[in-house]
């Protein structure tokens, strides 16, 4: 290996973010390397916002308020929240006030709009094209023909196979016909052919890896997880290309010209905001020269970043008025000693379930991250494949499968499920090859287009049958997770002990039901993105029942009471699923059930129906397409429609995560866009359950919320674009078309409707009711804390303890230099 | 002593996105191996570092440890300078020595 060329692939790539592939879509930041500078420091020309126009359109239809402009200007420089620094007319004026008017009064010149990047040259497009063609052909796990000589790594396949490229003139073949053996070697000559010297190799290298950057993000988490192809292979066989084809080297990103205005601008607007305060009297040039001083402070690049602020701060302070209106609310108080508790993820999709089951007040819910601190590879009994049910934060360690309870059950199980495996091969095998499918066609055609009418105009009566077709093969089977394997005795204990410590779940109700969650759709690319985040994009049943074991488990509950946490005798935990496309929450291992629990059971399945229906009926009333007065089978549909591209609408809309105990939020209607997690600091006395809490399940909220914010923001760049012109590459991604780069992030169906946004990129605000010495703590001793807290990736706001009057239990919002008070909706710093 | 063969050590602490990158710098520079600690704490030019994380091993610090012979440590260290000095990590070099030395060789 060439030591100082791998060098300079390593600078160049460090700030390339991993893109995890389309079987386990886990929602990143995309300009996750970033994150150690403040947000609005980014690049002009990486776009993180919407456009002024679009802000301004919000202030003009109310979703922005002046009073939102002018609190988040006090935000972004706390100083022009003191009145002494401007007086207009003889009258004082905040200088957050004039910086707002400069926001909201109409433009009387143009905004300084993004450089637009010059187009690619032919050249470029054509080695985009062939790269990414070369790349796709390497990647396929499931080609139709295998790559000869695949075993030699990408760059040895292209060095093989690159002279009977027929999209290459035959010069150019020629040219790629001496090259080098290893990657190191071909990437130095390239480099030395295209003129670039040992100084520039890092940057000619890093601007290199911003084309195709679908693919080049999926190739950095390729190498780090499977380890069979790198980034110093891509570059040579890219840069080998580019000489061949005699493609010049890009010019290095221009940036966009200062933004700053000219001292003639300035003055313009200074003058406009002076008229707007003193309409009947005459322009004072003093006047404006104290206004121009203000907004020099405030130019108009910085615009952009306090009209996302405000956007934020009118959702963030009613949210917080919402939390401080419900602590009167009587009606939502649950009973002293509820029958049934439920643990749910922390998922937005989970609040809508949660505030319709709670109608009923012997029912109390908690919040916890979905994998319900159990991280397991898991493998199910007889089928191929195993899945890493845990957050991606988190590398597999614990592998857990199933113990069939019925062996001859188990039996006629695997048979039935070699059965279908083998006629799904054979149908695969006759569809994929030259001739056969001519033969495959005539004989099975009649048959497939019953099938296919049968699943376009009755999607869910075909999904029924199907469903039972498929139990009569191979029935369902009763097992038990193996977790006492995957698992010490002490490890056990300490998961346990661990969820009771984050949740702040302490007494416990006769039924404890564990909710993992999970998303029927069909004929979904993006179906990992509607699973749970938590158990890296997989339905989370595994993770609860082994969850419900644990706790279920004897001697688990004999050394938690060592640990002074008494589980009653008769408190059973039972693991459950809900479905967010149907809103069922199943039962799961109803096997293990005993009987003294079976009418709460009962109970708890009219209660989640009744539940269920009701959140579809809401639900309804933003899917596209459908209306509260359709039936709650019609929405339901949805799961099992093969053309439905809407068939739930996800976390969309997620805007806000909220740590503390449920009865900060029971009763209030959060539109299923906040991430819930329960936390009782008083459970928690030396804060390890919340360093938990702020580190793995907020960092995950960060990623999804991010994934959203920036596929909403630019649908086109950090988005998949629309799923209706999607063509997968087996499960590594999809391209939009038939070629090109790897769309990254998430499609338009999953952020808006039409050409109308309906997620509303916001990012995520933490609530937390805790003691603030502790939080603080927290965050200073994690990097990751300060630098999404400190550099306005994320708001943190936070509270001692509830329902005081003194000012220091208060809302408080964490800056990089303390905490300030929050008093009310932009009242915030007032004198109290 | 005087059985023992001079050797340099290298210890770089980075955060764990990065070590993969640094670990094949190491591979490159021709070292036999390495030793990795995960979830290192302290504190650093930047501020305090937590260690172990229970649920995040994906934003904690990791420390690589290698030894080579004393020729082939000015390529790598000059390699994990100008990675270092894109983003945040720090580097030890130190004189050792060994008693197998073509172990490291």
């Amino acid at each position: 290996m060439n030591l100082s060329l791998r060098t300079a692939v390593a600078v160049a790539a460090r700030s390339v973010t991993r893109s995890w592939p389309l079987d386990s879509f886990i929602a990143i930041n995309p300009v996750a390397d970033l994150e150690s500078m403040p947000f609005d420091d980014a690049p002009a020309a990486l776009r993180t916002t919407r456009p002024v126009e679009a802000y301004r359109a919000d202030y003009r239809s109310g979703r922005i308020s002046f009073a939102d402009v002018e609190a988040a200007v006090r935000e972004r420089i706390p100083e022009f929240g003191s009145p002494a620094r401007a007086a207009i007319g003889g009258v004082t004026v905040l200088p957050a006030t004039l910086v707002a008017c400069d926001l909201t009064l109409p433009p009387n010149s143009a905004d300084p709009t993004p450089v637009q990047q010059s187009g690619e040259s032919g050249a470029h497009a054509r080695l985009d094209h062939l790269t990414a063609k070369w790349l796709a052909a390497f990647l396929d796990p499931d080609p139709l023909w295998r790559m000869p000589g695949a075993d030699d790594g990408l760059f040895g396949v292209f060095r093989r196979l690159a002279r009977y490229d027929p999209d290459l003139t035959r010069r150019e073949r020629r040219r790629l016909d001496t090259l080098s053996p290893t990657a190191d070697d071909a990437l130095a000559a390239a480099l030395i052919e295209l003129g670039v010297t040992a100084e520039r190799q890092a940057d000619v290298l890093h601007h290199e890896l911003a084309h195709l950057p679908g693919w080049v993000a999926h190739l950095k988490w390729r190498a780090d997880q499977l380890g069979d192809v790198d980034l110093t292979s891509y570059l040579a066989l890219r840069f080998c290309l580019r000489a061949a084809i005699s493609a010049p080297l890009s010019a290095a990103n221009e940036t966009a010209p200062g933004g700053g205005s000219s001292f003639r601008d300035a003055t313009l607007r200074a003058t406009q905001i002076v008229r707007s305060l003193l309409p009947d009297a005459q322009v004072d040039p003093d006047d404006v020269a104290v206004v121009r001083g203000v907004l020099a402070a405030h130019p108009p690049a910085d615009h952009v970043f306090t009209w996302q602020r405000a956007y934020e701060i009118h959702y963030r302070d009613a949210l917080l008025e919402a939390i401080h209106e419900q602590a009167n609310l009587e009606s939502t108080t649950p009973s002293s000693e509820p029958t049934t508790q439920v643990l749910f993820c922390i998922d937005p999709r989970s609040e809508g379930m949660r505030r319709h089951l709670e109608t009923n007040p012997s029912v109390e819910t908690f919040g916890v991250a979905g994998f319900f601190g159990v991280p397991i590879r898991f493998a199910r009994y007889g089928a191929r494949g195993r899945i890493d049910a845990l957050p991606a934060l988190l590398s597999p360690r614990h592998a857990a499968t199933e113990q069939p309870v019925d062996p001859r059950r188990a039996a006629r199980h695997t048979a039935g499920l070699r059965l279908r495996s083998a006629f799904s091969a054979t149908v695969h095998a006759s569809e994929n090859s030259v001739l056969t499918p001519f033969a495959f066609a005539e004989a099975s055609g009649l048959l497939y287009g019953v099938v296919t009418l049968a699943r376009t105009l009755a999607p869910g009566m075909t999904a029924r049958l199907r469903r039972r077709a498929a139990e009569a093969l191979a029935p369902r089977l009763a097992s038990t997770i193996t977790i006492a394997d995957a698992f010490t005795i002490d490890e056990r204990v300490s998961l346990a002990e661990t969820v009771l410590r984050m949740t702040g779940l302490r007494s416990f109700a006769p039924l404890v039901i564990l909710s993992g969650h999970g998303s029927t759709t069909t004929n979904n690319l993006y179906e990992s993105a509607l699973q749970c985040g938590a158990c890296g994009g997989n339905p989370g049943d595994a993770n609860a029942r082994s969850a419900a074991a644990i706790f279920n488990d004897p001697e688990v509950r004999l050394r938690l009471a060592d640990r002074g946490i008494v589980i009653p005798e008769d408190t059973v935990f039972v693991a459950a699923e809900h479905d967010t496309t149907l809103d069922t929450v199943e039962i799961l291992d109803r096997h293990h059930l005993p009987e003294h629990c079976r009418g709460l059971i009962a109970d708890f399945d009219l209660l989640q129906r009744a539940a269920g229906e009701a959140l579809v009926r809401e639900r309804a009333t933003q899917l596209p397409g459908a209306s509260a007065r359709h039936r709650p089978a019609r929405v339901r549909r949805r799961a099992h429609d093969w053309a439905e591209v809407y068939p739930e609408w996800g976390l969309t809309g997620n805007a806000a995560m909220i740590v503390g105990p449920r009865a900060m939020t029971r009763g209030v209607d959060l539109e299923r866009r906040v991430f819930l997690h329960s936390y009782d600091s008083a459970a928690d006395p030396d804060g390890t359950g919340l360093e938990s809490i702020l580190t793995a399940p907020v960092v995950v909220a960060q990623w999804i919320n991010h994934q959203y914010y920036f596929s909403a923001i630019d649908p086109e760049r950090w988005g998949a674009g629309t799923k209706t012109i999607h063509n997968a590459i087996g499960t590594l991604g999809v391209l939009a078309g038939g070629s090109g780069d790897l769309k990254q992030g998430l499609p338009w169906q999953s952020v808006g409707f039409g050409h109308h946004l309906v997620h509303e990129p916001m990012r995520l605000t933490v609530v937390v009711e805790a003691p603030l010495e502790r939080i603080g703590e927290i965050v200073s001793r994690n990097q990751v804390l300060r630098h999404l807290f400190d550099n306005a990736w994320l708001t943190l706001i936070a509270r001692s303890t509830p329902h005081t009057e003194t000012p220091s239990d208060r809302w408080h919002r964490y800056t990089p230099y303390g905490w300030r008070p929050w008093r009310g909706p932009h009242r915030e710093g007032a004198t109290p | 002593m005087s059985t023992l063969t001079p050797m340099t050590k290298i210890e770089v602490i980075v955060p764990a996105r990065d070590a993969p990158a640094i670990r094949e710098l190491i591979t490159a520079a021709g070292a036999t191996g390495f030793t990795s600690v995960s979830g290192v704490s302290g504190i650093g030019h930047s501020g305090q570092h937590s260690g172990a994380l229970l649920f995040n091993e994906f934003d904690t610090l990791t420390m690589l440890i290698t030894v080579l012979p004393i020729e082939k440590a000015p390529a790598l260290i000059d390699a994990a300078r100008e990675v270092l000095g894109s983003g945040s990590g720090v580097m030890f070099v130190s004189d050792t020595a060994v008693s197998r030395p073509d172990y490291f060789e």
